[in-house]
């Protein structure tokens, strides 16, 4: 009834159907002209086409590019390619897999059970997708394969470079090594589909991978029907990756290395706070990439890294996260003079413990520091002062400020994999328990204790932070060839408190009775300012003598700290885990490692240079010059 | 006053309920879709040397992904996609004269890629724009105006002006496609015969000074179509070698994962544009034609589904999606089989790509929304231009 309401659709639908009909046609008519073209192309010119196919084939492949090298700052190589052969199988072109991999073995060795593995690899897989069956040929192998190719059909070499790792016991954690690919790196690239194409796994060889990889070559031939190259028809070069070279200072952090090789595990970081460029990150234990590369070909190596004790793969400087300790009170205080919370002179009695509600929080000298101002607080490092300054801020405001400061975030460095560790707050803590916050982790935050974590390298910024007054990010890569220091943004925070801030870490180094005394160079060359930390790690009672616990529970080391005092350069931070006290066990670490730092300086001790000594050139004059003199 | 039904002032309701709803729903469709999209997925399947990664698997995930969209959007009523008809238009038109503007900000931030993604979107969402617009045009238009040489004129404004902005980018492909499309409705609406004579003899006429619009490349695609021996390394290359894996295949085919060409001899974009090649040369003429009768299937299901429409803008847009997918189909192996120049149009459901994908599973789920409520009476007094 409805429809008849409208008589003009009637019409119109009439109209409609008739134009659909005849548009229906049309489609039909081009559909059959398609039909009829694909009867013709591969009914009655199969014949044809499948001699071309057949007889006279043009081959497209790919040529992988040669990947780029990893220098370190002063050009060293710490990745390279090294030419190398391979053998390789096309099973459509073999027909008979298992007869020419027998054939192939009495030619090149090769197992019974690499034979099965391959056979049955065959039959999984595309018969057109060449099969590697043996990496690393020697050119005695190169040339017998060659002799014997008539009768291995399917059969042949070609060239495949291996990366090969210098100094990589010193730089593995940050050069990183490459592997087959992974799942997650599948992108469209057609080199990935290349047999044997490798990528970056961790380290620059991951967080640069798009520099390094370059791009395919193509190479045109016309092969028979066995596969073997008529003639070569063109050819696309390939284009090499790009060189990366690092911020690291080889030299300078195998130094550093040595230097921390007597704990089981530890890590430091010296960053150059004008560039915000990581001249050193340690991480003991070390693991040499050459191990991981040839997975197949050395897979206990492999199991060895992935299990081995105090897993030697986890790079500590950038993966570790701590509890940061008393190193985290520069931010407490930051973020308490920022909420106006409390003023440089106030003083706050601390007679060993600190009540909140009904909990006790002890300070880390039970018997009290008395009444303490920010500066005796800082350089005593007491405890109470800085519970009472966090119970005023509240833990937002102190979140913000080490946000501010560098924690609780991972950086675009050149690196991959870096952990942002953890600023906590009440939304987090919803997020992640489904439990409200409570005050008393707010005092345990204050001191860097509780929840917080932070990575070696977030420390190290933090350092640079406070000592520059620039939000200083790092990199592991030099950002541009040009030596201009990059514009970093000034941090948030009251110009006199981020002073004596500074002041304060002087003190702890300088002054008597600062916690940090054992960081002062002992030949006063030059002068250092910084904070220890000691960080608890389980509920151990502190009445317990630490060298009486277990190892696993004693307490974390850590020092951070900045040199010269009145223009501050290097920033570095020091963790041992289960080191005991940050004063007695990292700061005469990190003073040792600043005094190679500086003795490594191009222009010398006292005079402190204006620009990056970062340039290979400028670098290699300076040391001309010295050894001249 | 007695309560009166809404009907009896010829608003008729549609379908009310999720399950009325539901019920209409052209399932065969959906299965079709489904059909069509295996063979996508087993085609890339073979093309990647036998592996679910990295294509085959995405894919089939994409085709579930967009059977979802078409149901939920077939929920929605037509009344809504009407209103949104001209806005859409409008937007998507917007969206395609900045991209130059936004494109070479975005240039000079070294970003070529996110410029490439803004590049090709707004020309995806003006394939479903242009239908929806001349679905609404004609909705609106009495019948017996359709052919006066003014409301002639409007549509093919509405036509040319994101052609414009497309040939611009320059994506010669898209530009054709809609051409095609908005002229396809037209003739569907009833525009007099003549103006279509008219146009190809006019097309014919001026084919001389639009080839001199034409970049460099696609002169040189128009050339080796026209004459693929003449450079057989070069710009026939991929032409001659579609061609020899499609002919090798023979009727039956080489079977699964075997085919020589497709598989060792590179084809470019074998994932993308060339899957049919791949899929005829493994398949044989059998598969290939097989599949050419499931796509046909689909087109006469959507065009049987316009015919049951009971207003001009629900036949209109049904209509459009089945003449896109026709579209997408014919230039897609047409060009692979050598019978058209290269210009870069995907095989719907089966080559690799999320784009391309969207669009015709959204135009087809904006079609299902007319055919779930075609019994819904649209008047045209309720509309303005």
């Amino acid at each position: 009834m409805m429809f008849q309401s409208d008589p003009d659709d009637a019409a119109q639908r009439r109209q409609f159907t008739r134009r659909a009909f005849l548009l229906g046609g049309v489609q039909a008519a081009v559909g059959t002209a398609i039909a009829a073209r694909l009867w013709h192309l591969q009914v009655e010119e199969h014949g044809r086409y499948g001699l071309l196919a057949d007889e006279n084939r043009i081959n497209v492949q790919f040529v992988a590019p040669e990947r780029g090298r990893v220098l370190d700052r002063f050009g060293i190589v710490l990745a390279a390619n090294r030419e190398g052969y391979r053998a390789v199988l096309v099973p459509s072109l073999a027909r008979d897999v298992k007869g020419v991999l027998s054939r192939f073995a009495k030619v090149v060795p090769l197992s019974a059970d690499e034979q099965e593995r391959l056979v049955q690899r065959a039959a999984r897989q595309s018969p057109n997708v060449p099969l590697i069956i043996v990496q690393d040929l020697t050119f005695e192998q190169i040339s017998a394969v060659g002799v014997h190719a008539p009768h291995l059909p399917g059969v042949a070499t070609e060239a495949a470079p291996t990366r090969v790792y210098f100094h990589g016991k010193t730089v593995g954690h940050i050069v990183g090594y490459t592997g087959a690919i992974e799942r997650i790196a599948m992108d469209d690239d057609p080199i990935l589909r290349l047999p044997g194409m490798k990528t970056g796994r961790s380290g620059i060889e991951r967080g640069r991978e798009a520099a390094l990889r370059g791009t395919a070559g193509v190479v045109q031939s016309e092969v028979d029907s066995r596969g073997r190259i008529v003639r070569h028809l063109d050819r696309v070069e390939p284009a090499s990756g790009h060189d990366v070279v690092s911020t690291i200072d080889t030299e300078l952090q195998r130094t550093v290395l040595t230097t921390l090789s007597s704990f089981r595990r530890a890590a430091a970081v010296v960053l150059d706070i004008e560039t915000g460029e990581v001249l050193v990150s340690a991480s003991i234990p070390t693991f040499d990439p050459n191990d991981l590369i040839n997975g197949r070909a050395n897979p206990r190596g492999w199991q060895r890294l992935k299990t081995g004790l105090d897993d030697p793969m986890t790079n500590r400087a950038t993966r570790g996260v701590y509890p940061p300790g008393s190193t985290f009170k520069m931010v407490t205080a930051l973020a308490a003079a920022e909420a106006g919370v409390i003023d440089l002179k106030e003083k706050i009695t601390c007679d060993g413990t600190f009540e909140y509600f009904d909990k006790t929080f002890r300070c880390w000298k039970r018997s009290g520091h008395g009444a303490c101002d920010f500066h005796s607080a800082m350089k005593q490092s007491c405890d109470c002062y800085f519970y009472e300054i966090v119970r005023r801020t509240g833990i937002d405001a102190f979140a913000a400020m080490a946000r501010k400061l560098g924690f609780g975030q991972t950086y675009d460095c050149g690196l991959a994999g870096l952990k942002g560790g953890l600023v906590p707050d009440p939304d987090w803590k919803r997020g992640r328990f489904g439990k409200g916050w409570l005050g008393g982790e707010t005092i345990l935050a204050g001191i860097g204790q509780g929840y917080v974590l932070a990575t070696p390298l977030q420390l190290a910024i933090m350092t640079a932070r406070l000592a520059s007054g620039k939000s200083v990010t790092p990199t592991f890569v030099r950002r541009s060839t040009q030596e201009v220091a990059p514009a970093f943004a000034p941090i948030p925070g009251k110009p006199e408190w981020i002073t004596a801030i500074r002041r304060a870490l002087a003190a702890v180094v300088n002054e008597s009775g600062g916690t940090g005394a054992k960081a002062k160079p002992e030949d006063g060359s030059f002068t250092v300012a910084g904070k220890t930390g000691t960080s608890q790690v389980g509920r151990a009672s502190s009445e317990t003598a630490q060298l009486d616990l277990p190892w696993e529970l004693r307490d974390h080391a850590l020092f951070v700290c900045y040199a010269p005092i009145d223009k501050p350069r290097y920033a570095v931070s020091v963790i041992i885990e289960h080191g005991g006290g940050g004063g007695a066990t990292a700061a005469p670490l990190a003073r040792d490692i600043l005094e190679k730092v500086i003795a490594r300086d191009p222009l010398g001790k006292s005079a402190w240079p204006g620009v990056s000594p970062a340039s290979p050139v400028r670098r290699a004059a300076a040391t001309d010059v010295k050894r001249e003199s | 006053m007695a309560f009166v039904p809404a009907h009896r002032f010829g608003i008729t309701s549609g379908p009310e309920t999720l399950t009325e709803k539901l019920w209409r729903v052209q399932w065969l469709v959906l299965a079709l879709i489904v059909l069509i999209g295996s063979v996508g997925v087993s085609a890339l399947y073979s093309v990647a040397g036998g592996s679910f990664e990295p294509w085959a698997e995405q894919h089939a995930l994409r085709i579930a992904v967009g059977l979802a969209a078409v149901i939920a959007l077939s929920l929605v009523p037509v009344r809504f996609v009407l209103g949104m008809a001209y806005p859409v238009y409008f937007l998507a038109l917007a969206l395609l004269a900045a991209v130059p503007v936004i494109g070479i900000v975005q240039m000079g931030a070294r970003r070529w890629i996110g410029a490439g993604g803004l590049q090709l979107q707004p020309a995806e969402i003006m394939k479903i724009a242009v239908v929806l617009a001349l679905a609404r045009y004609y909705q609106w238009l009495a019948p017996e105006r359709v052919s006066r040489p003014m409301w002639v004129a409007i549509p093919l404004v509405l036509i040319a002006m994101p052609v414009a902005f497309v040939l611009k980018q320059p994506d010669l492909g898209t530009a054709i496609l809609i051409a095609l499309l908005g002229l396809g409705l037209m003739f569907l609406a009833g525009v007099h015969w003549a103006y279509f004579a008219g146009g190809v003899a006019s097309v014919a006429a001026l084919a001389p000074i639009l080839w001199s619009y034409l970049h460099d490349y696609q002169k040189k695609r128009v050339q080796t179509f026209l004459d693929p021996d003449r450079d057989p390394l070069g710009a026939g290359y991929h032409i001659l070698q579609s061609k020899i894996a499609l002919g090798s295949g023979g009727l039956n085919g080489k079977g699964f994962m075997s085919g020589t060409q497709s598989q060792l001899n590179f084809l470019p974009e074998k994932h993308t544009d060339f899957i049919f090649t791949m899929f005829a040369e493994e398949m044989g003429f059998t598969g290939s034609l097989t599949l050419l009768v499931l796509y046909g299937v689909l087109i006469a299901l959507l065009f049987a589904m316009a015919l049951g429409a009971r207003n001009q803008f629900s036949r209109l847009v049904i209509a459009g999606s089945s003449v896109t997918l026709a579209i997408y189909v014919a230039i897609n192996i047409a060009m692979v089989t050598g019978l058209a120049p290269v210009v870069g149009v995907p095989l719907p459901l089966v080559s690799y790509g999320g784009t391309a994908m969207t669009t015709l599973m959204i135009a087809i789920g904006i079609a299902m929304s007319a055919h779930v409520h075609r019994s819904e009476a649209l008047r045209r007094g309720d509309l303005s231009l």
